[in-house]
């Protein structure tokens, strides 16, 4: 999915592209102290079927009268009909979001952006690295791989976490602990007493790693300044830089190319992005 | 295209015809609410305050197709409702654009009519008439060095002026049409042509400086981290954004709810924004990806000379010389690119001593 399949959708539905879809929130799940997950349901049956994304993919979140923010899809592509965004509380968007209650109508335009390159991906191993927030629209490519299991071959996920308050998805993620097809590790920093897994910074579980790097594709997302330290275990794994993927956080702000406020480098975040290989946002000014 | 002569007297016959097929003709005028020289694009009731002759205006014609302030959508927020609004669609003439702001309106149109359609862009590009009109150099003007100076489309009718006439360039149907039912204009002939090529010689000679352009975005990618280049042009810059906002391919804008007094329904707007300001780049967190005026200003030339010639293939900068006159502290194209071409090491004559040891030096290093 791309910009030129998202303006394709809305013109067939003959809406200008700064118009979003209500969408009525269905589910919602504390994950954390800051962080919600939303379930939504977009209300106009035509809408839902011309609305299909990639993993990585991001869409402009409407709480009309405060405004918009651009939000990570975390479902998989493969659960139809919903999409789920996993939103912290930061700003005045998203502080009003979490102030709604199930059966309310929100605002969605979208999918925006390029995400990741699953076609390429598939029938290769997998290692997936999220930090933090991070996890949110890494979930996706994570849901995909598990709803696609048997498109991937090895599949190892690597999740860290400054607390175990702050692990999102960790009850999920303890169940996948049991399962032989996923390597699933995860790290914190600060250890509490409901703790008796690995303490430390993500690339600390490197150590355990074992890939095929010819037959490899990474993924990264969490906080800027975690990248170049994962990418660093990734290379001294042999991985190629053009085979490492990175999701880029910006203001995206028309999510369509011409506001101007997502630009890193010559690109812009909500067309070309969010999802970069490495070697491309290193060649892009300020992208890392 | 066709080509006609018309005189220099059957000008107010165009404004009248003009006029007559359009709500709303708007011209380079003096300003009413300044008073003094400086002229703006606005609406003429008066064929006479038309000033073809300008050498610029502060704005350019840039707002009347992208509204400073447009309504994007008109919503409900208890139902979710939402509606589109529609975009105005008055139809415009816009008399005496230069070269330079029809090819701002050619890169506006790689941005905003691209696989995204901005329905309101769109609209007032359709319902607007362009006539464009020849110029001659002022100071400051580096249209020649983005090749803005001229300019072979965007445009209904083009003006070429050749003292006692002028010579007419009709690009579309009602261009043709209007010439034809409101002006008694002739065929060229040679002498015609002749007048046209001596006076465009004329103009370009009349360029007094053309900036260094040679392999302008590899050198600014290049010196992109040299912090004592860039403080040295960015330092003084004081956020203000007037330089976006005279600018005529500077688009960017930022986008706000306003609810109505009932606190139920309410409008989002998109006003013009500019990448010098603080918050630009803010992400959640208060986390700023460009958080110094230097590092905005070094953007914004970046996103000009380099990030849209990568992307597109075009510089955004048409080299008007608006946010000369804008900036306060003197930031311009000219000096950014001047900065960027200077060379720290040319200055060191090549049989010199001292040279070859730089030379060694350097090999050494490879």
């Amino acid at each position: 999915m791309t910009a030129a399949h998202t303006a394709k959708a809305y013109r067939k539905l003959g809406a200008n592209p700064y118009r979003p879809w209500p969408a009525r929130i269905t589910s919602i799940t504390q994950l954390t102290a800051t962080e919600k997950l939303f379930e939504l349901r977009l209300i106009d049956e035509h809408v839902r079927e011309e609305f299909s994304f990639t993993a990585g993919q991001f869409v402009e979140l409407s709480i009309f009268g405060i405004g918009e923010a651009p939000i990570s899809i975390s479902s998989a592509p493969s659960k139809q009909g919903f999409i789920e965004l996993c939103i912290r509380q930061t700003g005045t968007v998203t502080n009003a979001i979490h102030r709604m209650r199930c059966g309310d109508v929100v605002g969605i335009r979208g999918p925006f952006g390029r995400g990741f390159p699953f076609e390429e991906m598939e029938n290769h191993d997998v290692l997936l690295v999220a930090g933090g927030l991070g996890i949110a629209p890494l979930k996706s490519l994570i849901n995909h791989v598990h709803d696609e299991r048997h498109a991937f071959g090895k599949v190892t996920i690597l999740l860290g976490a400054r607390n175990p308050a702050e692990l999102l998805f960790r009850q999920e993620f303890d169940m996948w602990k049991h399962r032989q097809d996923f390597d699933l590790m995860m790290t914190v920093d600060q250890p509490d007493d409901s703790w008796d897994g690995e303490v430390g910074l993500v690339t600390r579980l490197f150590d355990r790693v074992d890939i095929d790097p010819d037959n490899t594709y990474g993924a990264i997302c969490g906080p800027p300044v975690m990248y170049p330290f994962v990418v660093e275990e990734m290379r001294k794994k042999h991985l190629d830089v053009d085979r490492i993927y990175v999701s880029v956080e910006r203001r995206m702000k028309c999510g369509i190319g011409m506001c101007g406020h997502c630009a890193v480098g010559h690109q812009y975040t909500c067309i070309e992005g969010p999802v970069f290989s490495y070697w491309e946002a290193i060649n892009l000014r300020e992208a890392i | 295209m066709i080509y006609k002569i018309i005189e220099k007297w059957a000008l107010e016959d165009l404004f009248e015809g003009l006029r007559a097929n359009y709500d709303e003709v708007v011209g380079p005028q003096p300003s009413k609410g300044h008073g003094g020289p400086a002229l703006v694009f606005d609406k003429l009731t008066n064929f006479n305050d038309l000033r073809l002759d300008y050498d610029t205006t502060i704005l350019p014609p840039k707002k009347y197709f992208l509204n400073p302030d447009e309504r994007i959508l008109r919503f409900n927020r208890s139902t979710g409702d939402v509606f589109d609004t529609e975009p105005v669609q008055i139809s415009r003439a816009i008399f005496g654009m230069h070269p330079c702001d029809i090819n701002a309106l050619l890169l506006l149109d790689q941005i905003f009519l691209g696989d995204y359609v901005d329905p309101y862009y769109q609209a007032a590009r359709k319902s607007t008439f362009i006539i464009g009109t020849s110029c001659m150099p002022s100071p400051g003007h580096i249209c020649n060095a983005f090749g803005s100076d001229e300019v072979h489309r965007g445009f209904d009718l083009f003006l070429t002026d050749l003292g006692d006439r002028y010579f007419l360039s009709c690009a579309t149907v009602p261009a043709a049409e209007l010439v034809d039912k409101y002006l008694d204009a002739r065929e060229p002939v040679a002498a015609d042509i002749s007048d046209f090529q001596a006076r465009t010689r004329q103009f370009k000679a009349a360029f007094k400086y053309l900036p260094q352009m040679d392999q302008l975005p590899l050198l600014y990618g290049a010196k992109y981290e040299d912090e004592d280049l860039w403080n040295q042009i960015g330092d003084d810059c004081l956020s203000c954004g007037a330089c976006s906002m005279v600018c005529p391919v500077c688009h960017c804008f930022d986008v706000r709810d306003k609810l109505d007094a009932n606190g139920e329904t309410g409008l989002r707007h998109r006003v013009w924004d500019s990448c010098n300001f603080s918050e630009f780049a803010e992400v959640a967190h208060d986390y700023n990806f460009r958080p110094t005026h230097t590092s905005r200003v070094r953007y914004r030339f970046f996103h000009k000379f380099v990030g849209n010639f990568t992307r597109n293939g075009k510089m955004l900068c048409v080299g008007c010389s608006r946010c000369n006159r804008a900036c306060k502290v003197g930031i311009t194209p000219a000096r950014v690119i001047r900065a960027l071409q200077e060379d720290a090491n040319a200055n060191v004559g090549a049989e010199t001593p001292d040279s070859a040891d730089t030379v060694s030096a350097k090999k050494d290093c490879a």
